[in-house]
Parts: structure tokens; C-alpha cells; sequence
């Protein structure tokens, strides 16, 4: 099979599989919601997102700028580790190994184990997969001496993972790694025009916050203080349609009283707290927010450097910030296209290049 | 109440600790506005009796965004922690340096003797630091060896027969009070055994260090390296915002004094005590602190046992490298 044939299988198959008579599809839908794993709102922003951002066109120009060229003569074989903190997180590295023809081993995450299946079973039956290799369980995937290993999750669990891997034999003494561990987004704003703060708030809150491309720091050119009032109703219109599936600790009602008795500026939206606070520790739900312009952008970006998936600005034409990131439209924050490069890296690329 | 009515209360062991304790919430609750507004959004007022285990334990941090005084005093004696260049350090003043000196040297003295021992200090990473709240106890306590053996060691020289002889002769038993990375320093350094009957007191590490090791295999390594048995390997907790410390007597479980209460706390909600053997965050009531604040939340990992003794397992995720104890994971 040719790389352009494996092209139209896989985009065939995102297209049967978005299908709204898509029963299967519909039914891990619903498992997912009634397991309160994700809400409905966040699940069917996904899937849209897929539906518009996936295609032959969009896939070709994926394979495009990762110059990959030919499918694997050999097929290798490739375990994927999926992150679960939003839905179908992990269908670019699926759709990945699919266009490099290697053979795809996944293991899902509990947080999302029905959504990504129901676009796996739909591969398989296109004859994309050629076994059912995907599980819950890494367990599963003993013994299977893998040659790569696409890992995302936390800098923490890198080790215990590891360890595991070796320890199961799942993957080769020397297989490669590709290892993502970016956690949060930067956004950079220089004004509170309705649709900066409607792109804002859509990049903060979406999924809870919890997504590698959500915000977790915004700079701004004026203080909370000054801004919150606008600022929360446009959070407030944004929970109305789209609830937070997820509530946070009590620790976060901890960390509101503490920022009330040292005086930090404050917006205690219960479910979210957005703070502007001179020592930045980045946690899940809160919102940093920064005075400041793009000096102090780049000084945030350096701090922050390794932990860091994206910058956003209001600019349509990509900024250098801090020498390493070029910004993102803030839109896209929770919109990328499929060939986007978590941690850096293009997937495809780096698949080319190690196996 | 001045200086030395609080001391007598505090250290007043006839008095149960939760009298003590209600005496310092009180004064705090009134005198320390931080604190004050802190209680009051959990419903605690300056007149309420909450129970220690009722408190809420204000996070370590507020010591590197205010300085934490209780009540009007002019401080001469200021603490900074050991911090990186970008890190906030924290700052401690004491109002009272002679109730510090109280706390050092009771706690001490409950395990060791002059009589028995004299120190030799070793503690590079805070030297550099005039303003090290170890350096400052660790002297004090040199000061009050009567027999003028202990001192502290110079940096980046291995320990000879030379360093012992003049303890020795006095027929006193070496006491080897280190931070941790530097005694594996001076064991790579060409420092033989100690003398028998010798002990060390490790304390948690230095935050430039290179290496990362657990507590178990440390006093392993100081066990073989200084060939002294494991049972006299200690340990000391203790940091800059706290005005007292804890042993741990020849082994990982650390003792509290009878004036201070540790609890480990739920990192996702510290109203909540762990269980017995549930890791959690540190959280410490020092009523030695009561010029300043004597109810913290650390970013310390920990574990306490059915006996209320604990363990410190390292930093609770990526918190700064403030100082002591951070050894990162437990082997």
C-alpha cells in the first residue's frame, strides 16, 4: 500500500467514524458522560474540532511539512501511552503511527478508555489494525519488546513508567522514547476587546483548564483587579454553556484564604480561582494572571521554559517569544490543527527519524 | 505579656500542650493580621477554642511574601533561608532570640550531653549564608559546650585523626553534626572512620547539590563510610520559619517537643488528617513561633506512624529548593 492509499484509509475511516449514525460512537459518548469521566459539551467540542480539522487534505499537509516520505518497510512496532486529561487526546499520536505504517500498540487512558476505542474499531475494520492492540491494562503489553514508545503525562510519572516498561519488557532496552511533558499555556494580551476575552476564556476554561494547551498565565497590560468584573462574565456566560465536569479540591478554597490574608488580588469563582500573585505555582485550577507586556513574557516563558506546550497572543502573524516558542493565535488555543507538535515535536517526524 | 511570661508558658511541660497552644491562637488571632484573616475565612475568630487538630496551618510561602511578626517588635535577629538567585527566600525575625536559644538547646540536650559529646559542624551550603537560621543554632549550641572542643570544621578538607585527638583526650565522644550532602562530600573527600562510640546528626541536604539521594540509603552510606552503627545515625527536621526542631534517634522517625504538634495533611484538602502510614503534606504547630506564626502547612512530603512519630519523605511535588530536608525520594 502507497503512503497517499494509507491517507485516504485513515481519513475514510475519521469520516466513518464521525458518522452521526456512528453507533459505537455514540454509545462510548454516553458511557463517558455517564462514567462523568467528561461532560457532554467538552466531548462534542472535540468531535467537532476532529471533524472539521481532520481530513485527506489536512492529513497531506501534516505528511507535508513532517517530510515523510514512504511508509515503513518494515513495520515496527509502537506503544503509545494516551494521557486522559481531556478527551481523545491521543488520537494524533494514533493517527501518526497509522501514516508512518508502523504498528500501532495503545494503551488508554482510564480517564478515556471508550472515545479513542470507537475510532480504533473503526480502523480495524478499514484494516488499518490488523489485531485488537490497545488495552487499559499496560500490563497487557508484556513481553512486547517494542521499538518506540510515545509517552505523554506527567514530568513525575516519567520514572515509574519506566520502570515498568522495563521491568514487563514492553518495550526494547533501546527503543526510543519520545516523552512529552509540557502541562500548561502561556497567553499573551494587550487588550480586553470582547473577542480576546472570549478567546481567553475559551482557552483557560475549556476541559476545566486541565489540557496542555490551556492557559494557565495570562499576561496583560492591566491588572486583574481592573478587569475581573468584565472578565468573570464572559466566564460566567462560558460555564452556562459549557459546565465544568470537574470540582476542585477544598485545597483551592485553602489557597483562596491564603491569597485573602496576604493581600494577592483575587477572583474566587469557586469551581476556578484567577490570581495575580507575585510567585507563580502552577496548579489545576488556577488562573495566574500577570501585569505585564511582552518583556515580562519572555522572562515567564524562560522560568518556565520546559513545562510550557504553547504561547498564545492576539496576533494573527507568529511572534518569537523567549527564543524557543513562536506564539499561537490565542483561537486556536483549544482548536490546533492535526499536525501540531506537542513538546516541540512533530510526531510524525520523529518516527520517521527513529524507526 | 512580655517576652519572658511567654517563654515560661511555652515551655511549661505541667501544662497540657492544648492550653499552651489556645494561649498562643488567641494571642495570634488578635495580633497578627495575616493569620487573623486567614482563620477568619475557615469561621475562626480571635475568641473561638479551636482544638490543634481544628487549625488551619497557614502555607510556608507567606514567610517569603511577609514577614510574619505577632504583635509590634523591633527585630534584631532576621533569618533567611538558602534559596536560589530567582528564588524568594524566607524570612524569619525573631523577636525573642533568648526563647530560640531555649527551644535549640532544650530539644538538644534531651538527646545529647556536653558531658558526653563534643560537635564537630560541618555545613557547607549554609556558611555562605550569614543569615542561615542553621549556622546561628548550630553556634549557639557550640557555645554552650563548656569544654571549648566543639567548633566548626573548615569546608573542603577531610577529616584526620588531628580533628578528634583533642576530644578524645578528654576522654568525650565525637558528635558529627552535618548537612547531609556534605558528609558524603567528606567521605569522598578521603574521611576515614570515626572514633568509637561516635554519632553523626545528618541534617537534609543543600539545594545546589548535584546528587539526589534517599534518606535509607544516606545513613546506609554514612554507616559504612564513617563505619558507625546505623544506631547512631540521627537526624534533625527543621527550617528557617520554625524556631524549633526535630530529632530522629537512630532512625527515619522523628520526635516532636513537647511544645510543638506535627500532623501530616491532605495535600488536596489539609483540613483533613492522613492516617497512619498515609503520605501527606507536613503541617506544624511551633508554639516557639509565637512572635511570628506558629501554624504552617510545609511543602514537606511526610508519614506518621501509629506512635505519632514521622517520617520526612522529600518535597511535595515541585516546590522550590528552599533548604533543608528535600531529599527528593524515598528508596
Amino acid at each position: 500500500m502507497s503512503a497517499s492509499e494509507q491517507m485516504e484509509n485513515i481519513s475514510k475511516a475519521v469520516d466513518q467514524w464521525l458518522k452521526p449514525d456512528n453507533t459505537m460512537l455514540k454509545e462510548a459518548i454516553d458511557q463517558t458522560v455517564d462514567e462523568g469521566l467528561f461532560s457532554l459539551e467538552d466531548i462534542k467540542f472535540q468531535i467537532l474540532h476532529l471533524k472539521k480539522s481532520i481530513n485527506k487534505g489536512s492529513l497531506l499537509k501534516w505528511v507535508e511539512k513532517s517530510g515523510f516520505n514512504k511508509l515503513a518497510n518494515k513495520p515496527k512496532r509502537i506503544v503509545c501511552l494516551h494521557a486522559g486529561n481531556l478527551p481523545l487526546v491521543g488520537i494524533q499520536d494514533v493517527l501518526a503511527v497509522l501514516l508512518s505504517g508502523h504498528n500501532y500498540f495503545g494503551k488508554l487512558s482510564k480517564k478515556d478508555p471508550y472515545l479513542l476505542e470507537s475510532f480504533l474499531a473503526e480502523c480495524q475494520k478499514l484494516g488499518l489494525l490488523q489485531k485488537i492492540r490497545w488495552t487499559t491494562e499496560l500490563r497487557d503489553f508484556e513481553d512486547t519488546n517494542a521499538d518506540a514508545v510515545l509517552f505523554t503525562g506527567s514530568g513525575e510519572s516519567v520514572e515509574n513508567v519506566n520502570e515498568i516498561i522495563e521491568n514487563l519488557q514492553i518495550a526494547k532496552p533501546d527503543a526510543s522514547q519520545l516523552i512529552r511533558t509540557a502541562h500548561f499555556s502561556i497567553a499573551y494580551i494587550t487588550d480586553h476587546k470582547p473577542e480576546t476575552f472570549r478567546s481567553l476564556t475559551e482557552a483557560v476554561f475549556r476541559y476545566g483548564g486541565t489540557g496542555c494547551r490551556s492557559v494557565a498565565i495570562v499576561v496583560a497590560p492591566f491588572h486583574l483587579d481592573s478587569e475581573k468584573c468584565e472578565f468573570t462574565d464572559y466566564v460566567e456566560s462560558f460555564w452556562l454553556k459549557n459546565p465544568q465536569n470537574q470540582n476542585p479540591e477544598p485545597s483551592l478554597f485553602h489557597h483562596f484564604a491564603y491569597n485573602k490574608a496576604t493581600g494577592v488580588s483575587q477572583s474566587w469563582l469557586d469551581d476556578f480561582l484567577i490570581e495575580e500573585s507575585r510567585l507563580i505555582d502552577i496548579d489545576k485550577f488556577i488562573l495566574h494572571w500577570v501585569k505585564g507586556g511582552w518583556a515580562e513574557l519572555e522572562e515567564l516563558v524562560r522560568q518556565f521554559e520546559k513545562e510550557i506546550q504553547s504561547v498564545y497572543s492576539t496576533s494573527e502573524t507568529p511572534l518569537q517569544a523567549g527564543g524557543k516558542f513562536l506564539t499561537e493565535n490565542l483561537s486556536i488555543a483549544q482548536k490546533p490543527p492535526i499536525w501540531w507538535r506537542p513538546d516541540g515535536v512533530d510526531t510524525l517526524q520523529w518516527i520517521q527519524q527513529n524507526l | 505579656m512580655d517576652f519572658a511570661d511567654w517563654r515560661e508558658i511555652i515551655f511549661d511541660a505541667s501544662v497540657p500542650f492544648e492550653e499552651r497552644f489556645l494561649k498562643v491562637y488567641w494571642h495570634q488571632a488578635r495580633h497578627n493580621r495575616v493569620l487573623q484573616t486567614f482563620f477568619d475565612v475557615f469561621g475562626l475568630k480571635p475568641e473561638s477554642n479551636p482544638l490543634p487538630a481544628e487549625i488551619p496551618h497557614l502555607p510556608v510561602r507567606a514567610f517569603r511574601e511577609k514577614i510574619m511578626m505577632t504583635g509590634g517588635f523591633e527585630p534584631d535577629l532576621c533569618f533567611k533561608s538558602s534559596g536560589t538567585g530567582k528564588t524568594k527566600r524566607s524570612r524569619h525575625c525573631v523577636a525573642d532570640p533568648e526563647l530560640y536559644r531555649l527551644s535549640v538547646q532544650k530539644e538538644f540536650s534531651g538527646y545529647f550531653t556536653f558531658n558526653e559529646y563534643s560537635i564537630l559542624a560541618y555545613l557547607p551550603g549554609y556558611t555562605d549564608n550569614p543569615k542561615s537560621s542553621l549556622i546561628w543554632m548550630v553556634n549557639e549550641l557550640i557555645k554552650s559546650d563548656k569544654s571549648r572542643l566543639s567548633r566548626f570544621l573548615p569546608l573542603n578538607k577531610p577529616l584526620t585523626q588531628k580533628d578528634f585527638e583533642p576530644i578524645l583526650k578528654e576522654e568525650k565522644k565525637i558528635l558529627l553534626f552535618g548537612a547531609a550532602f556534605g558528609l558524603v562530600d567528606l567521605l569522598e573527600s578521603d574521611s576515614g572512620a570515626l572514633p568509637q562510640g561516635s554519632a553523626i546528626i545528618e541534617t537534609g541536604g543543600m539545594k545546589t547539590h548535584r546528587r539526589e539521594i534517599g534518606k535509607s540509603r544516606l545513613r546506609k552510606m554514612l554507616a559504612e563510610g564513617f563505619e558507625v552503627p546505623e544506631t547512631n545515625i540521627h537526624s534533625e527536621y527543621g527550617m528557617c520559619e520554625l524556631l524549633s526542631q526535630c530529632y530522629a534517634i537512630g532512625n527515619e522517625w522523628f520526635k516532636t517537643p513537647h511544645w510543638m504538634n506535627v500532623s501530616i495533611r491532605k495535600a488536596d484538602n489539609p483540613s483533613v488528617e492522613c492516617g497512619a502510614g498515609e503520605e501527606g503534606k507536613i503541617a506544624i504547630i511551633d508554639l516557639a513561633n509565637v512572635h511570628s506564626c506558629a501554624f504552617i502547612l510545609t511543602e514537606d512530603k511526610g508519614m506518621m506512624n501509629s506512635s505519632g512519630e514521622f517520617q520526612v519523605l522529600g518535597r511535595w511535588k515541585n516546590s522550590d529548593l528552599r533548604g533543608c530536608n528535600f531529599l527528593v525520594e524515598r528508596e
